[in-house]
């Protein structure tokens, strides 16, 4: 055991409160995502038509979008590495590298959604670009709330006392599930309205 | 042991008033803090209900004193209007539900009572569930407060069918304020599971804890995973009505001989299967914590341990399993496949028997037992059997073929009234008269609690029982004016008798409400334990101090060791050396 | 900790070599899953393909990045149960596959309920659109 965890007050299941907490709110979103799939699902068996996703959507920002969320997972995981050797400056850089790539999958967003708009396209055009606009939406917010929580802990990252804080790193790990989480939302939403 | 990350939160020492009573991360402050929300609520959701039995008792006359209080547009002359009915009716529903039970059962007990039970200090995350405090707040407030937008209430029942919901005003508050909700009680429920899973005292294994723990547990996952579904639903309607989306209405919708500007294409139906995904489950969150406040009065009055305790942990989980796959049978009438109504009213069935098995337990730990009728045990016996009536009232519901007749009916309101009046509230007051010592170190009035009980008793049977027949004639359920319907005047009578009661319900909560705020400064004080009880809570002092426990409790034996043979006290506490 | 002698033998020490392996078969399995796509595949075999595709690669990001390979027993079996719960809304999509258009399309409603005017409404119906 090293000292990180051993410092972790004991609890009675023995996984920590962070972890376990972190889990359970994952297992909400679950929920919450399978609701908005399965809406998918429905409405696309009882339409009359469904247009393949690369006839209506811009595959190729698609592509560079999942390969940015993807690229961001990778860095978010590494700061958790990094943290787990109490690496601070390693920390920071692979957590400043998440922040700018999620800026870059909002900016991407930003531009297609500019694009639709200008086309005159918006969620009221079909049940096609609803289900577009809501799901890519509520996970746009989704990205926009996992970027609160990672600058939140870069910004305690420069306070000295966290790092003698043993939750410390349970935090560093709660944020990185949450952004898995996120980005394997996207990994399904990009075939589903992208490519099918 | 478990030392909760809640002592670096500052140990009480010259706290603001603001830190410590209002904005207080203390799980003991946060659950007085849901008692009085949910108690204002659910006085609210009352009143709307005293409005709308006016209306069905006498409808087109004037309310008296209060009608010439409303707009006109609401009521003219005093004379309630349709709009300001369905209104009514809406929010009566909602704030009852999600603003009164719910936060009552699961959040103010669960939060007093839960940590305390189990041996903990606080909640896993104080902080958040101080969050979850000020969401459920300023949610409820918007709720109720619906009524003075422009736009009014919501007006399309607290189910929210489309496409009338996307249509009509008031709703978009009415969603906004229920994400709000929605939102506060994930967190609780987080947090309720991690702090059972984690902060249990050391020797407090799983089969070890109270009831009422067991039932706030089930209760938790249940809000865990039935309410997102709803969250989504509600996001995909607030779409429907903020950006014109079509999710829920559906092609060529014709509404006042005009056609629906939006795309179409949606599905009417899949908003009743999302909102019954989360709203049967959530029949289940507002019995479970109840009943498991009736086995904590019930094990301390009898003064033995419950019947088959273990039998009620496991019925109480196979519910928690069962209730998320029989929503559908709210729906055997709504054009749903016939095939998917055949599975539905076979899991119904099914989950009815869990639900006897604990009624069973709860009736056979009273045999034998020389009962102590304190005023908690009281409301406790009144629970089994008007529970019981609500339950079996539910299976001619359950089935197809008698649910085509009994749908939308008066029968249906009687049923679940019977469930969660005099289920739900009879046992949530029940616990407020058991761990009021707890609370504020001082004891309610027994005699006024007696007049309580029978007076609330009395009028909730006189209340609820005239549905039943009333649906069995065919009056339907929503009706404005039920004499509009000439087969509605036979029973018309009964609406009456129903309303008398209503407002007599009113006036026995009078005793209750002067008993509750006066014992509160002048109640006769109490020692730690006064009733006598095994389980961690009456373990340290009334009211707990923060922290709770001077030292971390340790735990020896199951809940209810009561009458142990070869001991001095008819009581073992838990946390008591052999 | 990196230091102590024990860091070669700490289970939950992340592995840097696996995550960049995982990153490099992610970025593969996505350029695949597009490349599929223009083949131009008939709609059910593109389904299949898309779907697999992103299941594996959700599967290599909960398994390797969220540790749930190694990870406690008990997490596991949570999200076995929130998915068995979540796989209920298949009674939904059931109730929806039922419900085709072709059922309540105005020829087939006029065909089976003649008094309820499927076929002779579109005459009546040329109104202004509300909101």
């Amino acid at each position: 055991m090293n000292a990180t965890t051993a410092a972790v007050p004991q609890t009675s299941s023995g996984i920590s409160n962070a972890k376990l907490g972190v889990w359970l709110f994952l297992a909400s979103e679950i929920m919450l995502f399978s609701t908005l799939f399965t809406t998918y699902i429905v409405l696309r068996l009882s339409a009359t038509s469904w247009p393949w996703g690369w006839t209506a959507l811009n595959v190729p920002l698609g592509t560079l979008n999942t390969a940015i969320l993807i690229t961001s997972s990778v860095t978010i995981v590494m700061a958790y590495a990094r943290a787990y050797d109490r690496d601070v400056a390693g920390f920071r850089k692979w957590m400043a590298l998440t922040l700018a790539l999620s800026a870059c999958f909002l900016v991407v967003k930003a531009f297609e959604y500019g694009h639709e708009f200008s086309l005159g396209i918006g969620p009221s055009t079909s049940v096609f670009y609803a289900v577009y606009f809501t799901m890519t939406g509520l996970h746009g917010l989704h990205i926009v709330g996992g970027i609160i929580v990672n600058s939140g802990l870069l910004y305690m990252s420069y306070r000295k006392d966290c790092w003698e804080d043993p939750l410390f790193l349970g935090r560093v790990e709660g944020a990185g599930l949450y952004w898995h989480f996120v980005d394997i939302v996207w990994i399904f939403l990009f075939p589903a309205l992208y490519l099918l | 042991m478990s030392q909760s990350h809640a002592d670096s939160h500052g140990h009480g020492h010259a706290q603001s008033f603001l830190r410590r009573y209002v904005f207080s991360v203390d799980h003991k402050v946060i659950g007085l803090q849901y008692l009085f929300a949910s108690m204002f609520f659910l006085l609210s959701g009352f009143a709307l209900m005293m409005l709308m039995r006016w209306q069905l008792a006498f409808p087109g006359q004037a309310i008296p004193f209060f009608g010439r209080l409303f707009p006109a547009d609401l009521a003219p002359n005093g004379v309630m209007s349709g709009e300001f009915y369905n209104a009514l009716g809406a929010m009566h529903g909602t704030i009852m539900i999600f603003l009164g039970i719910v936060p009552m059962g699961v959040a103010a007990f669960g939060n007093y009572v839960l940590p305390l039970q189990i041996g903990a200090p606080d909640m896993a995350f104080p902080r958040l569930n101080m969050a979850s405090f000020w969401l459920f707040l300023p949610g409820g407030a918007l709720m109720l407060g619906s009524f003075f937008l422009p736009g009014g209430a919501a007006q399309s029942g607290w189910t929210s069918y489309p496409p009338l919901s996307v249509i009509n005003p008031g709703q978009t508050v009415w969603l906004l304020a229920m994400v709000l909700l929605i939102t506060s009680s994930l967190l609780g429920s987080i947090n309720f599971l991690v702090t059972t899973a984690n902060l249990r005292a050391p020797g407090m294994s799983l089969m070890r804890m109270p009831v009422f723990v067991w039932g706030e547990v089930v209760a938790s996952v249940l809000l865990l995973l039935a309410f997102p579904p709803l969250e989504g639903a509600a996001i995909l309607q607030l779409m429907d009505r903020v950006a014109h989306t079509s999710f829920y209405m559906p092609k060529d919708l014709v509404i006042l001989g005009s056609h629906y500007a939006g795309s179409g294409g949606g599905q009417p139906l899949l908003w009743q299967h999302l909102f019954w995904f989360l709203a049967h489950p959530e029949v289940y969150v507002l019995v479970l914590p109840p009943m498991g406040i009736v086995a904590e009065i019930i094990a301390n009055n009898t003064r033995k341990p419950l019947h088959g305790y273990t039998t009620m942990v496991l019925s109480m989980l196979s519910i928690g399993v069962m209730s998320l796959i029989v929503w559908a049978h709210h729906m055997f009438i709504s054009g749903m496949s016939p095939a998917l109504s055949n599975f539905f009213l076979v899991t119904t069935m099914i989950i009815s028997v869990p639900s006897v098995a604990l009624m069973t337990c709860l009736v056979f730990s009273l045999k034998g037992a020389s009962i102590r009728y304190s005023v908690p045990m009281l409301f406790a016996l009144g629970f089994i059997p008007l529970f019981a009536i609500g339950g079996l009232t539910g299976l001619p519901l359950g089935l197809t073929v008698t649910d085509i007749y009994l749908h939308d009916t008066y029968y249906v309101i009687g049923h679940f009234h019977f469930v969660v009046v005099t289920g739900s509230v009879i046992a949530l007051f029940g616990g407020v008269y058991h761990w009021f010592p707890k609370w504020f170190g001082r004891k309610m009035n027994d005699t006024l609690g007696q007049i309580h009980f029978w007076g609330s008793v009395i009028c909730m049977v006189g209340i609820f029982l005239p549905m039943l027949p009333m649906g069995l004639a065919g009056a339907s359920r929503r009706l404005y004016d039920p004499t509009a319907q000439m087969h509605n005047l036979i029973v018309q009578p009964l609406n009456v008798v129903s309303t008398m009661f209503t407002y007599g319900l009113a006036l026995f909560q009078i005793p209750f409400l002067w008993n509750f705020f006066h014992s509160i400064f002048r109640g006769e004080k109490t020692v730690e334990n006064p009733w006598q009880a095994t389980t961690l809570e009456w373990a340290c002092p009334s009211p707990p101090p923060h922290g709770n426990f001077e030292k971390t409790p340790r735990v020896y034996r199951d809940p209810y060791e009561y009458s142990a043979p070869g001991r001095k006290t008819d009581y073992w506490p838990q946390n008591e050396p052999a | 900790m990196s230091n102590t002698p024990d860091a070669a033998r700490d289970p939950h020490r992340p592995n840097v070599k696996l995550y960049m392996a995982v990153f490099g078969a992610l970025l593969c399995l996505t350029l695949l899953t597009v490349a599929v796509s223009k083949l131009h595949l008939p709609r059910p075999q593109a389904i299949a393909v898309g779907l697999l595709i992103a299941a594996v690669k959700a599967s290599l990001v909960a398994a390797i990045f969220m540790h749930l390979w190694g990870e406690d027993g008990r997490i596991p079996r949570i999200l076995a149960a929130v998915v068995f719960f979540a796989a209920m809304m298949i009674f939904p999509i059931l109730d929806g596959a039922f419900l085709v258009p072709s059922a309540t399309s105005r020829v087939a409603v006029a065909d089976q309920h003649p008094d309820e005017g499927g076929a002779a409404a579109p005459a009546a119906e040329k109104p202004a659109e509300v909101k």
